[in-house]
């Protein structure tokens, strides 16, 4: 459901207001049926705020994403789903360990998608954060 | 108890709401809306203003994502119980616009969330008041939306044969395999006629009782019934909500035996936004054309 959504309704995406609606929409629905995933987003976001520098906005499909000097480390959906940019080596090495997963739109690049479903997720998805934070830092330092 | 009720926790349930309901009946009998329609605004701008109230009686207190989505549905089931008690809507009508309340309270509750953490009093009054602005200006606005609905069915058996059942059936026995029947909302039972002309009159009866009034305006026998309809129930559910026009039946000889039968009906929506409730609107007419057409053809089919 989220995968057609964004498919075929992304362009909706420059509806004020549409992205914001379809991640409510998305919170509501884990709300029903695993609410405690909105205490570990929670977690993750307080967890991730913590580091100097970053700051959230809404994610323009909607959900909270987090930046550093306005360049986006990642950024969470309503439903868990944590899609970050790394690069394709350190991409490659993530995805022999097989938590992670190729990217659920932008297949062959160094974007992945990790679902958070358990709370051991919720603590690796902070420490993927911050393979993305140190990844932009060292950019923003260079 | 005068604590729980001075509570701004109760206070951001209570205040929001009924504030609401008198702007909804203010709008109902005011002649603002000048075809008494029930429009976009109040399914979407009244709902976000609500949450956006309501969040800014939460602000001094810290609430979780989980908590906040567990108020919305707090907010949400009161607002359809004063929808229930206070704008005479009818229950299935209430299941339909739910989820509607439900997601545009949520954009409310978290956007104002989000806006008063910020604390920045000249942003949040900008955003309050485009969203007034957008209300007033959606309901001073006139709203018109009329759509057909078209189903087919191909029938075993010769147009002779089916025609007299797309004139008049006997009761339908079948039990009710849509959902929204199951719940409650009337399904069609039965349908009369006073002769076979043009001009006749026509009763398509319902299972709670209620009776569509309708007039023959187009008898061509074998081929095409069109009848206007000319009174229908003071339903809450479908009245200021939905009018249906006319219905019609077309019968076409498909050359072995067996014929296709197309049920058309004709309506206007009076609820809006239309992208929400034409859907309802078409799923609840074709079910209704699938129940009288699944009627017919096992009449017609019968030995």
């Amino acid at each position: 459901m989220f995968g057609f959504t964004i498919k075929y309704f992304g362009f909706l995406k420059f509806v004020p207001g549409a992205a914001h609606f379809f991640d409510t929409w998305l919170k509501l629905y884990t709300f029903a049926t695993k609410p405690i995933l909105l205490d570990w987003m929670d977690s993750i976001r307080a967890d991730v705020l913590r580091w100097d520098g970053i700051k959230i906005t809404s994610h323009k499909y909607g959900g909270m994403q987090f930046n550093y000097s306005k360049k986006e480390i990642g950024h969470i959906h309503g439903n868990g789903l944590l899609d970050m940019l790394l690069n394709r080596k350190i991409k490659e090495q993530l995805l022999q360990d097989g938590r992670i997963q190729d990217h659920h739109s932008f297949k062959n690049t160094g974007w992945i998608s990790f679902w958070i479903r358990t709370e051991d997720d919720k603590d690796y998805a902070v420490e993927l954060l911050r393979l993305g934070y140190q990844l932009v830092l060292s950019k923003s330092s260079t | 108890m005068k604590k729980f009720l001075l509570s701004a926790k109760t206070q951001g349930y209570i205040i929001p709401n009924i504030s609401v309901v008198l702007i909804a009946l203010l709008t109902k009998y005011s002649g603002w809306q000048d075809s008494g329609a029930l429009v976009f605004s109040e399914f979407v701008i009244l709902p976000i203003l609500m949450g956006i109230f309501s969040a800014w009686f939460w602000r001094k207190e810290p609430y979780s994502s989980k908590q906040s989505m567990g108020r919305t549905c707090i907010l949400s089931v009161i607002a359809i119980a004063l929808s229930y008690l206070f704008l005479g809507e009818g229950s299935i009508c209430l299941v339909i616009v739910s989820p509607l309340l439900f997601v545009f309270i949520a954009v409310g509750v978290s956007t104002g969330r989000g806006m008063f953490s910020y604390n920045n009093d000249t942003f949040n009054v900008s955003i309050v008041s485009l969203l007034l602005l957008v209300f007033f200006a959606d309901t001073r606005a006139h709203h018109h939306y009329e759509n057909m609905v078209a189903d087919k069915m191909v029938i075993n058996a010769p147009v002779s044969k089916i025609w007299p059942y797309v004139v008049a059936y006997k009761r339908i026995e079948a039990p009710d395999k849509y959902w929204l029947f199951k719940i409650g909302m009337p399904s069609p039972v039965q349908s009369t006629a006073t002769g076979n002309y043009v001009g006749a009159g026509r009763k398509c009866i319902f299972s709670n009782g209620y009776v569509f009034d309708e007039k023959i305006v187009e008898y061509n026998v074998n081929n095409k019934l069109t009848f206007a309809i000319t009174n229908q129930p003071r339903d809450p559910e479908i009245m200021g909500h939905i009018d249906i026009l006319k219905g019609q039946f077309i019968l076409q000889d498909n050359g072995d035996g067996t014929t296709t039968l197309t049920g058309n009906s004709w309506y206007a929506l009076h609820v809006f936004p239309v992208w929400y409730y034409d859907l309802w609107a078409q799923s609840v007419t074709r079910n209704v054309h699938l129940r009288v057409m699944d009627h017919i053809k096992e009449l017609s089919e019968a030995k």
